[in-house]
């Protein structure tokens, strides 16, 4: 598997090449999540199961198994908010809770077809209070499909608070259970978009 | 043929692809035209949904990525502008962002409510086929007229192999006078 330092040094590379006009799409990068990202790796099955993921979306890519080549590519090519690799069983939504019915689908589909792989479907927060989650979740729970839904609490969509705009007082808890998977990270090394640098092209 | 026969025709010859599966509401269950135009597909084929249509598009959307022919099925033309983030941001640009590499196919059945012989109201009949037409870069909307245009409509959906998917546009009123 991908070490934590990979992960962390791919992002960097990344950033050096936003930082240098090479990429023409905005990147999300990821920073301060690898451990609980690999802790989550361990329970997939890397060739059969699928990952479903948003707009930030490098390190599922990563353990998932696609060589760092290939993913660098997609992202120079501007891809990195829509990745969409079928080989690697792998869809990216960069619409907020996009995702989430999606992937539903996809696992209800592995169910019909009785296989036995799973779909690991990765939301934030603000993703995790949309109306068509809910949905999702709900129908997964109740009719026991194959997924389970990782959400990742940074408390914010972009700079917006999550909880003070919902009216949450209480705070995000860690939490695993057979659908949901929570846990919270802080990025301290870069912004919702971008490396942190203006680019000028 | 009738226009609601030819309907049944078509629904019946989809149902005999073994990909295919038919999900929405009064799949199942009786109470709209449409429930009557699906008597001849085998009821392990029929799915009925919960009334949530942006859960119903996008799990087909799942569905089809994984190697199924979902028939999603809205009756109202209304309702299926709940659907529209599914449909647009999603399945109209995946063979957009993934180059063709996923090739999900959609059949999205839906019908303009009738206005005849009482009307609904504003929210439960409209057209809005040039208006989505103006927002789909990839998915093929067919507005069925004729009964004789309906069964090759609905063939060319299910057998199509560029990787697209096709809106099929129904009319109630048809039902009644063609």
């Amino acid at each position: 598997m991908v070490t934590k330092q990979e992960l962390i040094d791919f992002e960097t590379d990344i950033a050096n090449e936003f930082d240098s006009a090479h990429i023409r799409a905005p990147i999300h990068l990821y920073n301060g999540v690898e451990e609980q990202m690999i802790k989550v790796f361990e329970k997939v099955d890397i060739k059969n199961d699928w990952v479903c993921a948003t707009w930030r979306n490098h390190y599922q890519c990563l353990l998932k198994g696609v060589p760092k080549e290939l993913l660098k590519q997609k992202i120079l090519n501007g891809k990195s908010m829509v990745m969409s690799l079928p080989e690697y069983k792998i869809y990216c939504s960069s619409i907020v809770g996009g995702i989430a019915p999606i992937a539903a689908g996809i696992a209800w589909a592995i169910k019909l077809k009785k296989e036995k792989s799973h779909v690991w479907c990765w939301v934030g927060d603000m993703a995790s209070e949309t109306g068509v989650f809910y949905e999702a979740l709900k129908y997964s729970k109740n009719f026991d499909l194959p997924i389970t839904y990782i959400v990742e609490i940074n408390e914010v969509s972009v700079l917006t608070p999550t909880r003070k705009v919902w009216g949450i007082e209480s705070e995000y808890s860690e939490f695993e259970n057979k659908y949901i998977i929570q846990y919270k990270y802080i990025n301290k090394k870069y912004p919702h978009a971008g490396a942190g640098k203006r680019v000028q092209f | 043929m009738k226009y609601h026969d030819e309907l049944i025709r078509s629904m019946k010859m989809l149902s005999e692809h073994d990909k295919t599966i038919f999900i929405g509401q009064a799949v199942e269950y009786g109470g709209t035209g449409t429930y009557d135009s699906l008597i001849n597909v085998p009821s392990e084929k029929k799915v009925e949904f919960p009334v949530a249509e942006a859960l119903q598009m996008g799990m087909s959307i799942g569905l089809a990525m994984n190697g199924f022919i979902p028939v999603s099925i809205f009756v109202r033309y209304n309702f299926l502008l709940l659907a529209i983030d599914q449909l647009v941001n999603h399945l109209d640009k995946i063979p957009l962002a993934s180059n063709g590499e996923y090739k999900p196919n959609v059949i999205i059945r839906v019908s303009i409510g009738s206005e005849h012989p009482i009307h609904p109201q504003e929210q439960h009949v409209g057209n809005f086929s040039s208006g989505l037409k103006q927002m789909l870069k990839t998915i093929d909307l067919i507005e069925l007229i004729e009964p004789d245009e309906i069964y090759p409509a609905y063939e060319f959906a299910l057998n199509r192999k560029d990787g697209k998917s096709t809106i099929l546009v129904e009319s109630a009123d048809f039902c009644k006078v063609k």
